[in-house]
């Protein structure tokens, strides 16, 4: 349907610019003295109403003709065409109007008294109205089909986004899952305090988990509590060789960030990292406000020799990308490989969360 | 079965509490003594010429070495049971290939079991494994490409990235492998690491060479009907006929 048809006051707004062109016609035919003011009035006003429901009708033949496939001649004859048409009907509305007028009166006089060289003003001015209603909606169309672009851009990122964290709420990590229930079942043997204490850390990482992947924006100092849950399960499997260091100042630790930034960082630092290095190391990590910006530093040490057996670096790039989803240029994250340490480095703007 | 000489267990995994495990559920067997225990897939290589055990118990994902890799460079094809938490190619090799393994967390029973069976398999000193041409195929056909190649010199294991190799040639029962000017002497053969590399970056020219497709800078003509590879490093390896088509369809 016509979106003005299809809106009451888009209708209303569209006739009022239609009963002003009726004006402009009837003060044009008062100029060149073809008729009395009244006249002109009573022929101009009700055929511009009823003509400006075919010129409607430009829309769809703007439509037939989209931007991309558009090849001129025929789109230039076929608008010449229409506009001559449409030119047609407005000289058959207007001959039979100021007939009927004339009928009508009691003095036996038409409307408008016009002479050959006024109605053919009169059917140029027809043939420059329906040109001028078909170019407008042209670029109606043009900027209607702007939005809608915009709009389906929107839309798929929305998309995108809420896929990646329904992917999040599943992709618990089997490996660690596994390895983790094995060290609980060792554990049982001799030290069924230690066996409790990581069953209840394992549940509490997996239930944080899941509550905090729903949610679109976290504190860091949520993602760190979260992460002091895997880091304690992870410790009773590495024992001594795993230490962590974590200086989150206060001010850091209320910015807000997308869920699951910092604990996939650990995981890599130490699948990657504290793994390969005989008698293990100390995860750094720091996060403070400076320059009006949240920063996040992560520095892990690493095996010198270490020739990586595949799939490294693919989770870091998937980081970086949904930062970037989110962020846009805002967001910066690098990292580094050096002699013995790994650094990954991550900025964000700052954001926090609005007192409600 | 001989119950006068206990089987002498070796225990690979980089986890304490795994280790642990597998230490208590021993326990209960009179005939298993545990000669030792390694944290890393390097030390597993040594301790196994070393101690030469009955039985290994070994973890695929290791710091170093993975426990395939272990099996790579020990040669070691008999008596050993693979301890895994996730590993989905690995997992799919030991169905292929219907080698045991246990799923870690595993139960007492569940262990008795493997134990039962590698008891059963377990050849006396001087008969051939029993055990052999399953682990063969499984350390021989990888489910993924090459990443890396080993290469053990005496009680050192080199490390390769499968990046830096320029090219693989045959030499008898050996194979040169070219890196950087160095070359390094593995025992395989020609065909077998062919199977294992990535076929994208990898093509075997000629009856005995492999080339790595980056490393290759230009076709060299030095003869009628003759071509040779020239490779970044200067070096220039023959191309065989049908090593040519197959370069034509590529580059």
């Amino acid at each position: 349907m016509h979106p003005i048809l299809a809106d009451a006051r888009r209708l209303l707004w569209y006739e009022l610019a239609w009963l002003l062109a009726g004006v402009g016609l009837a003060s044009l035919l008062r100029l060149t003295e073809q008729a009395e003011w009244t006249g002109a009035l009573e022929f101009a006003l009700p055929l511009c109403v009823v003509w400006s429901f075919d010129a409607l009708s430009s829309y769809y033949i703007c439509r037939s003709q989209p931007y991309s496939q558009r090849r001129w001649p025929v789109t230039l004859s076929l608008f010449g065409g229409a506009s001559l048409l449409s030119a047609l009907v407005w000289l058959g509305l207007g001959e039979t109007w100021n007939l009927l007028g004339r009928w009508m009166s009691h003095d036996n006089k038409p409307f408008v008294v016009m002479n050959s060289a006024g109605w053919v003003m009169y059917f140029a001015a027809g043939f420059a109205l329906y040109l001028l209603a078909l170019l407008a909606h042209d670029v109606l169309i043009a900027f209607e089909s702007v939005q809608e672009a915009a709009r389906r851009e929107a839309e798929s990122r929305v998309l995108a986004r809420d896929a990646e964290l329904q992917m999040l709420r599943t992709q618990i990590n089997p490996h660690f899952l596994f390895n983790s229930l094995n060290s609980i079942s060792a554990l049982t043997g001799f030290d069924p305090e230690a066996a409790r204490e990581m069953t209840v850390d394992l549940a509490q990482f997996f239930r944080r988990t899941l509550a905090l992947a729903a949610r679109e924006r976290i504190t860091l100092g949520e993602e760190v509590t979260l992460c002091e849950h895997f880091l304690a399960i992870e410790k009773r499997r590495f024992g001594a060789k795993l230490a962590a260091d974590l200086r989150v100042e206060p001010e850091a630790a209320a910015c807000l960030l997308p869920p699951m930034t910092l604990q996939p960082l650990l995981e890599n630092a130490i699948k990657h990292g504290i793994r390969q290095v005989d008698g293990g190391g100390t995860i750094v990590v720091e996060a403070q406000v400076r320059d009006g910006g949240l920063h996040i530093a992560v520095v892990n040490p690493v095996a010198a020799e270490d020739v990586p057996a595949g799939g490294h670096g693919v989770g870091l790039r998937n980081i970086r990308e949904r930062l970037a989803v989110l962020y846009g240029t805002r967001a910066r994250m690098a990292w580094q490989r050096g002699a013995t340490q790994f650094t990954i480095e991550i900025h964000l703007p700052v954001d926090k969360e609005t007192a409600a | 079965m001989n119950s006068s000489t206990p089987l002498r267990a070796l225990i690979v995994d980089d986890e304490e509490l795994a280790r642990r495990l597998i230490r208590e559920y021993l326990r209960g067997h009179a005939d298993i003594e545990i000669a030792g225990e390694c944290e890393n897939g390097l030390d597993a290589v040594k301790q196994i010429g070393a101690l030469s055990p009955d039985l290994v118990f070994l973890d695929i994902q290791m710091p170093r070495l993975t426990g395939l890799e272990v099996l790579e460079l020990t040669g070691r094809r008999a008596g050993v049971i693979f301890t895994t938490a996730y590993d989905e190619h690995a997992i799919k090799a030991f169905e292929l290939h219907a080698v045991d393994y246990l799923l870690k967390p595993f139960s007492k029973a569940r262990f008795d079991d493997a134990l039962a069976r590698a008891r059963t398999l377990h050849a006396p000193a001087g008969a051939p494994p029993a055990q052999a041409p399953a682990l063969d195929a499984l350390v021989a056909r990888r489910t993924a490409p090459l990443e890396r190649i080993l290469i053990r010199d005496r009680e050192q294991v080199h490390v390769i990235a499968i990046e830096q190799v320029e090219c693989i040639e045959a030499q008898g029962d050996y194979l040169a492998i070219h890196v950087d000017g160095k070359c390094h002497l593995k025992p395989q053969r020609i065909s077998e690491i062919e199977e294992q590399l990535d076929a994208t970056r990898f093509l075997r020219i000629h009856r005995s060479f492999i080339i790595s497709l980056a490393h290759l800078q230009a076709i060299e003509r030095p003869g009628p009907d003759r071509h040779a590879a020239r490779l970044r490093s200067g070096k220039r390896v023959p191309i065989s006929r049908s090593g040519y088509e197959k370069l034509r369809t590529l580059v």
